[in-house]
């Protein structure tokens, strides 16, 4: 088992989520050898479970000056690298009147001292400009939030790391850190696509893996002391807002809601919760009902907007290092040099943060894995474009209507998905424009380029990458044209049949806490054609 | 407008329940708001499949295992083998050609190659008598190109274990040029209107026909005959080797025939078929139905002296959930079924789901509970009724056929 004892990484980085594919590329960018591990697919933890929130800062100004300020600057950098995984929406901070007025100004100054632009809207114009805003509201505040496609950012992330000659394995869960006395020097990954163990050898191991760190830093026998803090959210059906909604008040449950795609979201609850339930999310009754409650103060007209989803992440809390009983928190960025904590060499843990400074994490890790390695070079993520950003010898537009002929839909659909690397997808052809799910305008062509290019192994990450099954059927045709794609290019046929069996069974965890209205009409229907008609089981072989 | 009888629902049930009434000179009328779950008929009437998880045999002899308030026991098993070759001759005079028994289950091949049993077999598809042997040793599975609702890999998968030598290859037809051009086009029913036309049928048989030299059977997409009765069989004659259909991803192309074929039978009996419009509302008096308003004929009431409830579960909407309630939409009909949604379902999707079994109450003759009293003269049959999982247990197509002739017999009393 010790086949690859005879190559050595830089750097071994655990966990494809924002924080770990962004340091894979900034390592990869600083000329580093690079293995990026994930146990699973990318963005499948906390990443691709939150709002989806470009956040201008605004929300933390009052509360965690830090953090706002840590957030803004990313916001623009972001706008810079990642255009492609970004809407720029704007949004609004809406008093209501059961909200205090004089909240507002406080909100502003604390804006404007960590660099955060805010205009105050009268209340009239602002429901000119997001119709779907509740009428009551009595103010306004108008920030620079937006929208960002945490799938397509880390997917990003992780292809240009690629291109800069990093490897990455997914589907390679750690089952072990490797030590030579007190120093770490690699990894034993379990591969769950052959079912083999296989250990991997670096001379810094990073450990970027979000909440699951606690237990990889366990691993190496160090102890983090992690607080996890699990956070709802609901999905609906159609895009009701254009503008990013918040609350103009102290961060509370369920005050955001974030157009995105086809969809928008509301979010979010937090509750804490043991550590031994964070691979067990499920979203309760009362975490649903909070939510509708909630979200229908922000648009009035989510009461009758149909729901596809309820999903909840967790949050990768760390509580100071004086503190196991958690109550001083930090929700800042938290970065370990376990040779200086624990007197452990060789390993590392990026954690804590959010999403918006995932490149942030991502640079503090990579200098402070230079500075181990003694390597000398600059960050330079936040000034190159990721691919499917850069803009240079070609407008999208022209890009794509070189590429595609026919297709207006699955043209615009893959051209938003992909930015400019959309002229990878199609030939034009017929064959290739075919559509695959027409709620969310997939074409064959842009599942194979999936398949292909993008680290696909079933039709849940096919769905991540591609957003198939992710419209209002929620899987209910596509998956099996999806499968047959799928099957087609890389899989047996028989294994084919029980990914089909678990995408949809991963699909219903998300539709079962919400599933009335239409949305039990609709899993009948697919329970009769799945079970009914094709005769699928939960296990086919 | 005043008729002996009203069918609320114009699926399978409704059909069966007005094709029976109106043989009997009964003046009718469906009011159906369009499609229904015949639309994704996989060319097979069950009659009960599974009891406990277990495989049935005879399903008139697994029906006793059943609880005593499913619908079957309900009936009456003494009167359920009698229904059951009332609905078959209903059928067949309707048009149908269909075989099938129903003291012993047959088997149909699905589109994941997996044998299922069932009752009655429409004569597009094909029956198996044993569900552990193929009688076919080489197959060649045709697919049309482009086409993405026939899963090709799985068929040859299934028939893996049947030692099945199986070879997909794709056909390309100039007829479909038009219809490919549109991404979102290449569905089985548009290419079953290329097919209906008949100038398609000659070129696609001399190219199945060379395609599958050398095999013993040729397995093909069941996208033939959408408003075209005799397509299937035409087709059947042009190939050279035994044809298997197998269903295709919804809408099916038989069920949309056999649904036509239905409703035909019923028109000519001189029935009154109102398609695309709904029951908005009706007025009840002394524990009567007097008359039934629909969204399409405004101030227009419609009344008769009985009326039956054939609306279908969730999915046709004839009953609803929300967020704290199940109800139904047209009258406010008593529920069975759990107010706490939390109790509607099971976390894994395969698992027997509790939601499957809810429906209208009724008393024993079959007539709607209304604020808990029978409605006199309001019958229920279908799927609308609950005390099944009809998933589960293979039983949707027998439950809809049998109640409704059931309460089409109550009527005539």
């Amino acid at each position: 088992m010790n086949k690859n004892r005879s190559k050595e990484y830089d750097v071994i980085i655990i966990g494809g989520g924002a924080t770990g594919a962004g340091t894979a590329r900034d390592c990869a960018m600083r000329g580093l050898s690079v293995l990026l591990v994930e146990r699973h697919d990318f963005a499948t933890g906390a990443t691709g479970r939150n709002h989806g929130l470009l956040h201008s800062g605004a929300r933390y100004a009052v509360t965690d000056h830090e953090s706002a300020a840590e957030c803004i600057e990313e916001n623009m950098i972001l706008r810079k690298i990642a255009n492609h995984c970004i809407e720029e929406n704007n949004g609004l901070f809406l008093t209501l009147p059961e909200d205090d007025i004089a909240f507002q100004s406080q909100f502003v100054d604390a804006c404007s001292s960590a660099g955060i632009s805010t205009e105050i809207i009268d209340p009239k114009l602002a429901l000119r400009m997001e119709p779907s805003a509740n009428p009551d509201i009595i103010g306004a505040v108008k920030v620079p939030d937006g929208s960002v496609d945490p799938f397509r950012l880390t997917m990003s992330n992780a292809l240009d790391a690629k291109l800069h000659g990093a490897e990455i394995l997914t589907q390679h869960e750690v089952i072990d850190i490797l030590k030579d006395q007190d120093r770490v020097n690699g990894v034993e990954l379990f591969d769950h696509a052959k079912k083999e163990k296989v250990k991997y050898y670096g001379k810094i191991v990073c450990n970027a893996a979000g909440i699951w760190g606690h237990n990889i830093a366990k691993f190496a026998g160090v102890n983090i002391n992690m607080f996890p803090a699990k956070g709802s959210l609901l999905i609906f059906g159609h895009r009701v807002n254009k503008m990013v909604l918040n609350r103009c008040r102290k961060p509370a449950n369920a005050d955001i809601l974030v157009p995105g795609d086809t969809i928008c979201l509301i979010g979010t609850t937090s509750e804490r919760i043991p550590i031994e339930e964070i691979d067990n999310m499920y979203v309760s009754k009362d975490d649903v009902d909070v939510l509708i409650r909630e979200g229908v103060k922000l648009s009035p007209s989510l009461a009758t907007t149909r729901i596809l989803r309820a999903y909840a992440g967790v949050r990768p809390l760390v509580a100071a290092d004086n503190d196991p009983s958690g109550r001083s928190i930090s929700r800042g960025i938290v970065l370990m040099d376990h040779k200086e904590r624990d007197g452990l060499e060789g390993f590392i843990t990026i954690t804590g943060g959010k999403l918006m400074t995932y490149r942030l994490m991502a640079e503090e890790a990579t200098d402070l894995i230079c500075k181990k390695l003694d390597v000398d070079k600059k960050c330079e993520t936040a000034n190159i474009p990721l691919p499917g950003s850069d803009k240079s010898d070609e407008t999208l537009n022209n890009v794509s209507q070189k590429v595609y002929s026919v297709n207006g839909i699955t043209q615009k659909s893959a051209k938003d998905r992909h930015g400019s690397l959309a002229h990878k997808i199609a030939k034009g052809d017929e064959n290739e424009d075919s559509m695959v799910c027409e709620c969310e305008g997939v074409s064959i062509g842009e599942v194979k380029y999936a398949i292909n290019e993008l680290h696909v192994n079933n039709l849940i990450d096919l769905r991540r990458r591609t957003r198939v099954g992710m419209g209002t059927c929620q899987g209910e045709l596509c998956a099996c044209r999806a499968a047959g794609l799928l099957c087609e290019s890389m899989e047996e046929a028989g294994k084919a049949k029980d990914d089909l069996a678990n995408f949809l069974q991963e699909r219903w965890k998300g539709m079962s806490p919400i599933a009335w209205g239409e949305t039990i009409n609709e899993i009948q229907f697919t329970s009769w054609i799945y079970e009914g008609i094709y005769g699928l089981k939960p296990d086919n072989n | 407008m005043k008729f002996d009888n009203i069918i609320i629902g114009g699926g399978l049930s409704g059909l069966t329940c007005g094709i029976k009434l109106a043989e009997q000179g009964k003046k009718c009328a469906i009011v159906s708001s369009g499609q229904s779950a015949i639309h994704f008929f996989s060319g097979s009437f069950d009659l009960l499949s599974k009891v406990n998880e277990e495989e049935v045999t005879n399903p008139l002899e697994s029906m006793k295992a059943l609880p005593d308030t499913h619908p079957y026991k309900r009936v009456g098993l003494d009167k359920i083998e009698r229904l059951t070759n009332d609905a078959l001759h209903l059928l067949v005079r309707s048009g149908l050609n269909l075989t099938g028994q129903a003291d012993r289950n047959h088997f149909t091949l699905t589109p994941m190659g997996v044998m299922k049993p069932t009752w009655l077999t429409l004569s597009d598809f094909t029956s198996f008598d044993n569900k552990d042997s193929f009688p076919w040793k080489k197959a060649v599975i045709l697919n049309f190109s482009g086409f993405l609702d026939f899963h090709t890999l799985f068929i040859k998968d299934g028939l893996k274990k049947f030692d099945v030598q199986a070879q997909i290859k794709n056909v390309s037809m100039k007829q479909f040029e038009a219809i490919r051009k549109n991404p979102s086009e290449m569905r089985s029913t548009n290419i079953a209107k290329e097919f209906d036309k008949e100038n398609a049928i000659d070129e696609f048989a001399q190219k199945a026909n060379v395609l599958s030299d050398g095999f013993d059977v040729v397995i093909l997409p069941a996208v033939f005959g959408l408003f075209n009765k005799t397509i299937a069989d035409k087709l059947k004659e042009k190939i050279e080797k035994p044809v298997l259909l197998l269903p295709a991803i919804p809408p099916s192309v038989p069920g949309i025939r056999t649904q036509i074929t239905l409703r035909e039978r019923f028109q000519e009996l001189g029935g009154t078929y109102l398609l695309g419009d709904n029951v908005e509302e009706g007025v009840f008096e002394n524990g009567r139905l007097l008359e039934i308003r629909t969204n399409n004929h405004g101030d227009i009431k419609f009344e008769a002296d009985q009326f039956i409830l054939a609306s279908g579960s969730f999915y046709s909407k004839g009953i609803v959930a929300t967020h704290d309630k199940l109800y139904e939409p047209i009258f406010g009909l008593d529920i069975e079924g759990d107010s706490d949604r939390e109790k509607w379902f099971d976390e894994k999707i395969f698992n027997d789901q509790a939601f499957m079994r809810y429906g209208v109450k009724t008393d024993q003759n079959f007539r709607a509970m209304m604020n808990g009293e029978p409605v006199e003269n309001l019958y229920v049959a279908g799927s609308v009724l609950g005390g099944a999982n009809p998933l589960k247990e293979g039983s949707g197509a027998g439950i809809s056929l049998l109640t409704s002739l059931h309460a089409a017999e109550q009527i005539l009393k």
